[in-house]
């Protein structure tokens, strides 16, 4: 699937700010699933862009503008292709995730972060499933993952960043990254690697059917799941939208938590009141790509 | 030595940097010994005074962190040098240099190379990933010559047998090299007459050598002539002092956070002439605080936008970010075999035994022997959350066992090394007190290391600690020149 993706910050300040430094995440990965043939970063104010690739694999966009401004517009825009996720086609048992090969090269994503944390509820949840899953790794995975997905309510608002998983747990709500949190913090606890992922997703209303009926949607920012199933490699899911991450899901990057791929950090001086307008355009290209092969 | 300075004295079966094991003078400091006897114990009285006057002035102070405030005093400087012979010297010169330089290589490699290292297990890699101060920010910033640790500060001690010993490799900020300079000047006006008996190496050029440095590793994108400033966390920081001398020193600007601005990814320096682009900046300020874009957001100490003009080849921040890595007190564990791996050679300094508490057998050896045992937080520096078995209580050692049995990876033990022991003012007269040696290397295009460095004294009688932060003094410290000449007797007195 192809899609035109426009990401759009747009911050309103109460009075003049100035020195303002920033770094966005924001364009999509090229990886075994997906193709970026198009990528461009515009300011207004201007600023000169300096990229680079972090460790994670992430490609980050940094400007800074120095003089003072009322406001500052981030536009990035791309056109990437995308293709479904490969299924997964082996049987791992529960105790393979603990071979010390794989431990090693995952460690990072078996570990606490800042909003990963999983002390009693969370890991006693998790230990509950994995046992009534028994011998299927990939069942165990799933069966949190669908936990997540029924049992959390979506509540935009109702959290805020920072906020930690046992939190969470308690209340039940959230949004996409809450949600996300959660599952990797359970699959962490049962010494499942799981690694957050930041993206784009075309959501429609009506969540029904798999094709969706327009070709167009605003929608923002997501973040969703990868968990490392030995043998298999990644596999990605979206408790949000309780679905495996399919062609419909366009991947920024990943790291531990959050932090290591929020869309946009920044610093500035100044008053701290601001509106923010973010949001993110999405135009499906399926259609013209077939009338095209039809000519 | 019966009645004057060296009445009491006694080495208790330390190895003792002045005395043999049967007490007789070692050859280099027969001189200062000779000297010392002349003077008469009242004598002592005035000049510690005119030490004393000479620090005031100087405002040389050192803040102690502990349980409760800070508190400022002076760092007591022992008015009896250090001597170490010139072919002594020599080898520590080398060991250190090695050690730098396998260590930038190692740095260099994990942070912009192929991580050969790890891929080659020579360290493993969850040894480096879960290190604090592993920053994962900084990758993919080049430093020119590899000078990643431009300044470092490698802890030394001498065991038992009078062997040099690296204890730690400091290779954040380390500090201590402003008492270097200032004990020298202090020691030429307290004890000018011995100090003239002596061909000591300089140690003055240090200012010279680290803005040398420092204008080297200036990206290409800076000119003929890159400006290079100090950046400090202010004046509450406990090192502020040595920050604004070596400014001082280098005769470039002292700058804070908010002295510098970012802009299209150049770094300048705010001035009453407007901006001055910036090309190098000695930093003291932790990596977590440097710039509250990529690390900390809430620090108000940094620069935004500092990492992304470092990357974009417009500035480079010295020490590099990151070094802290190699800090970590399990990893040293490992030095001695990455100088095997990158540089082909056998290490010329060798550690002090190091028990990895993640490894079972040696963890258990470790519990079973705690009141023996020193254990130190992998993390930390200063002499900070430190355990010395024979020295601590029967709850502190069961607090060390808890913290150990929860958290293997974040503490090293060591057995306790008897650090030689030196003469020491104490009243009247000299006692032998236990010191170390930090030497500074300054790495460019090649790495240099001052001559001395700051030799550490633990002043409490028995005490091991020679940290400033714990109660621990200095000593100026003399390295001789090689072929020493006679400068023939000399009546003078001292002034």
């Amino acid at each position: 699937m192809r899609f035109d993706i426009r990401y759009t910050s747009r911050f309103d300040y109460a009075s003049p700010i100035s020195e303002s430094q920033n770094a966005l995440r924001a364009c999509p990965t090229s990886d075994d699933r997906q193709t970026v043939s198009h990528y461009r970063v515009v300011t207004r104010p201007s600023a000169r862009v300096h990229s680079y690739v972090d460790y994670w694999g992430t490609r980050v966009d940094t400007f800074g503008i120095r003089a003072p401004h009322e406001s500052l517009e981030v536009v990035a825009e791309c056109t990437v292709d995308t293709t479904p996720s490969r299924a997964v086609t082996v049987g791992p048992r529960p105790w393979d995730v603990y071979e010390e090969r794989f431990r090693d090269e995952h460690l990072e994503f078996l570990a606490p972060s800042s909003h990963v944390t999983f002390s009693g509820e969370v890991s006693r949840v998790a230990a509950e499933k994995a046992e009534q899953a028994g011998d299927d790794l990939v069942g165990t995975v799933l069966s949190l993952h669908r936990l997540v997905g029924t049992s959390f309510e979506y509540a935009p608002g109702a959290t805020y960043v920072g906020v930690d998983v046992d939190e969470l747990f308690a209340t039940r709500q959230g949004v996409c990254q809450d949600f996300a949190h959660v599952l990797i913090a359970m699959c962490r606890s049962i010494g499942v690697p799981a690694r957050y992922v930041s993206g784009y997703y075309f959501a429609v209303q009506d969540d029904s059917s798999d094709e969706p009926d327009v070709d167009e949607v605003d929608v923002q920012t997501h973040a969703w799941v990868e968990a490392a199933i030995p043998e298999h490699g990644w596999l990605a899911l979206d408790p949000t939208n309780r679905q495996q991450v399919g062609e419909r899901h366009v991947k920024i990057g990943h790291g531990r938590d959050y932090d290591d791929v929020a869309p946009l950090k920044g610093t500035y001086i100044g008053g701290a009141r601001h509106d923010l307008n973010a949001g993110v355009h999405m135009r499906r290209m399926v259609a013209a790509q077939e009338q095209q092969q039809q000519q | 030595m019966d009645t004057g300075l060296f009445r009491e004295y006694t080495t208790d079966g330390f190895f003792d940097e002045a005395f043999d094991a049967g007490g007789g003078v070692r050859e280099h400091y027969r001189s200062l010994i000779e000297r010392l006897d002349d003077i008469p114990p009242e004598d002592l009285e005035r000049r510690e005074r005119i030490r004393d006057a000479i620090f005031r002035t100087q405002g040389i102070t050192f803040t102690v962190y502990g349980d409760g405030e800070g508190v400022e005093r002076t760092f007591p400087m022992d008015l009896i040098p250090r001597v170490i012979p010139a072919e002594e010297w020599d080898v520590v010169e080398a060991g250190v240099i090695q050690r730098v330089t396998a260590l930038n290589r190692f740095l260099d490699d994990l942070y912009v190379g192929e991580r050969a290292a790890l891929h080659d297990g020579i360290v493993p890699r969850w040894l480096v990933r879960t290190a604090a101060d592993f920053r994962r920010e900084a990758f993919g910033i080049p430093v020119p010559f590899e000078a990643r640790c431009l300044v470092s500060g490698v802890d030394l001690i001498r065991d038992h047998e009078g062997t040099y010993r690296v204890l730690e490799d400091n290779l954040r900020n380390p500090s201590g090299i402003s008492y270097v300079l200032e004990n020298r000047v202090a020691m030429t006006r307290v004890l000018p007459v011995a100090f003239a008996r002596h061909r000591v190496r300089p140690v003055d050029q240090y200012g010279q050598l680290l803005l040398n440095a420092l204008r080297s590793v200036a990206p290409p994108a800076a000119g003929e002539q890159p400006l290079a400033v100090v950046l400090t966390p202010g004046v509450h920081n406990s090192a502020y002092f040595e920050h604004a001398f070596l400014a001082r020193q280098m005769g470039i600007e002292l700058v804070e956070g908010r002295d510098l601005v970012v802009d299209e990814h150049v770094v300048s320096m705010r001035t009453t002439r407007g901006l001055r682009r910036v090309d190098v900046i000695y930093r003291r300020i932790d990596d977590e605080f440097l710039d509250p874009v990529v690390f900390r957001p809430d620090s108000a100490l940094g620069v935004p936008g500092l990492m992304s003009a470092a990357r974009a080849g417009n500035v480079t921040v010295v020490n590099a970010v990151g070094n802290g890595v190699a800090d970590d007190k399990a990893f040293y564990a490992y030095v001695p075999a990455l100088i095997r791996y990158y540089l082909g050679e056998e290490p010329i300094l060798p550690n002090v035994d190091t028990y990895l508490l993640w490894d079972d057998e040696q963890r258990q050896h470790v519990l079973d022997n705690l009141g023996s045992m020193v254990v130190k937080p992998v993390a930390e520096s200063g002499g900070y959350g430190m355990l010395i078995g024979p020295a601590a209580e029967e709850d502190e050692i069961e607090r060390f066992r808890e913290l150990i049995e929860n958290d293997p990876r974040g503490y090293i033990a060591q057995d306790v090394v008897q650090l030689s022991r030196h003469p020491t003012l104490v009243g009247d007269h000299l006692e032998g007190r236990h010191v170390d040696l930090r030497p500074f290397a300054i790495a460019g295009e090649r790495i240099e290391v001052i001559p001395g460095g700051l030799t550490r004294v633990a002043l409490r009688k028995g005490s091991l600690v020679v940290n400033s932060s714990q109660g621990g003094g200095s000593k100026d410290t003399w390295v001789l020149e090689h072929d020493p000449i006679s400068v023939g007797d000399d009546d003078g007195e001292d002034a």
